[in-house]
């Protein structure tokens, strides 16, 4: 028995104290953005990123998002935009070819899950909090996430590219994730 | 100088149409040619905006002007051979035809490319095709000869206007410039009037 006790712990603690984790199914999950130029919207998307996805709606003091992205896989329908994106003016993705964010908590905010994190892109690290939207679907899951941040707080499109009447101040994040349990 | 045109003088809401799209046009025309001096690719997209939003001007000011020039009429023309007069009026029509040929062939450009259209940060405007990158090229050269072969026009223009004002003597020159006076206003004229101009002045 006393042999046993570590054992029995080691594996009862994991389920008692951490969330599920989830593998994303990255051929049905999408990681997009939009903003606009010269007053209208455009849509892009990030074809290269992964996530480490760990969420119990009943354990959010438990649940974790770990999400890196791609910054040169952006895609916004333009190639001009496209061409200028990874470029020193904006991600400078030579400098910093990775974004990443990861929560720091998940709090209830009336009916809707919010989760609060540090986003670190080009360099810069702010905090950024995205609503979470998660469904349970047989033994996975889909999460949606939303949420907006201001391009120049990580100095994206600074210098002569900051006349926000061009180019839009506010970059709504949105992702869907399809989950399978690990 | 009264508001619309009578007989002898062109109003001044003509000439201010005249003189406005003129500019206009020419200048931003000579603007659209210089556009690789930007120093920035920022730099650019902003002169690129003036220059659609002011190419948009030119087009809203070329349909009032038609809507004015239809209920205001003209002043009578000079007696002039009928080949010049015919000359004119293809001249005339055709600079009215690329007044809003040269601003349509770039609202076309500008959505071939797929780009945003904007007036003066004001508002928005649709796209009068789908973009399509295959059209991008042959789009611009249309947009850019259009402008050429204006300057083309305009030297017959503004040759003819010159050749009446010196070699002529006449009034086609005065009558629209900005403070121009007819020399004929003067009711103590000595120089009798010019025959009137054949009747049937349109087809």
């Amino acid at each position: 028995m006393k042999r046993l006790l570590p054992l029995l712990l080691a594996l009862a603690l994991p389920v008692a104290a951490s969330a599920a984790d989830y593998t994303v199914q990255p051929a049905q999950s999408t990681l997009g953005f939009s903003s606009s130029f010269q007053g209208q919207s455009f849509d892009g998307s990030f074809g290269k990123w992964t996530a480490v996805i760990s969420y119990d709606a009943a354990k959010l003091a438990d649940s974790k998002f770990d999400v890196t992205v791609d910054v040169t896989s952006a895609k916004t329908g333009d190639s001009d935009r496209d061409g200028a994106l990874p470029g020193a003016d904006f991600f400078d993705a030579a400098k910093f070819p990775q974004a990443h964010f990861v929560t720091t908590g998940f709090r209830q905010n009336g009916a809707q899950v919010v989760a609060d994190g540090n986003l670190t892109l080009r360099g810069v690290t702010k905090p950024v909090s995205l609503n979470v939207t998660f469904k349970p679907a047989g033994s996975g899951a889909t999460l949606d996430v939303d949420g907006a941040l201001k391009r120049l707080d990580f100095g994206v499109g600074g210098g002569e590219y900051a006349d926000t009447s061009v180019i839009g101040a506010e970059v709504k994040v949105k992702a869907h994730l399809v989950l399978v349990a690990k | 100088m009264t508001l619309r045109s009578d007989d002898g003088h062109w109003g001044s809401i003509a000439k201010s149409f005249h003189w406005i799209v003129a500019l206009a046009i020419l200048g931003n025309g000579i603007f659209g040619l210089l556009m690789d001096l930007a120093h920035s690719p920022m730099q650019k997209i902003n002169w690129l905006a003036l220059h659609k939003s002011i190419g948009l001007t030119v087009l809203a000011l070329f349909l009032l002007r038609v809507l004015w020039r239809w209920g205001d009429g003209r002043p009578r023309e000079e007696s002039a051979p009928r080949w010049q007069q015919w000359s004119a009026r293809a001249v005339h029509v055709l600079l009215y035809l690329l007044t809003a040929a040269l601003p349509l062939s770039g609202w076309w450009y500008n959505s071939v490319t797929g780009k945003p259209l904007q007036w003066f940060k004001l508002f928005n405007l649709p796209a009068l095709t789908a973009a399509d990158p295959d059209l991008k090229h042959l789009v611009h050269g249309v947009h850019e000869y259009l402008f050429w072969f204006l300057l083309l026009v305009l030297v017959a223009h503004v040759g003819a206007a010159l050749k009446h004002h010196v070699f002529d003597n006449d009034d086609v020159l005065r009558r629209m410039l900005p403070f121009g006076r007819a020399r004929r206003a003067a009711p103590a004229d000595p120089q009798p009037p010019a025959a009137p101009p054949p009747t049937g002045e349109s087809p």
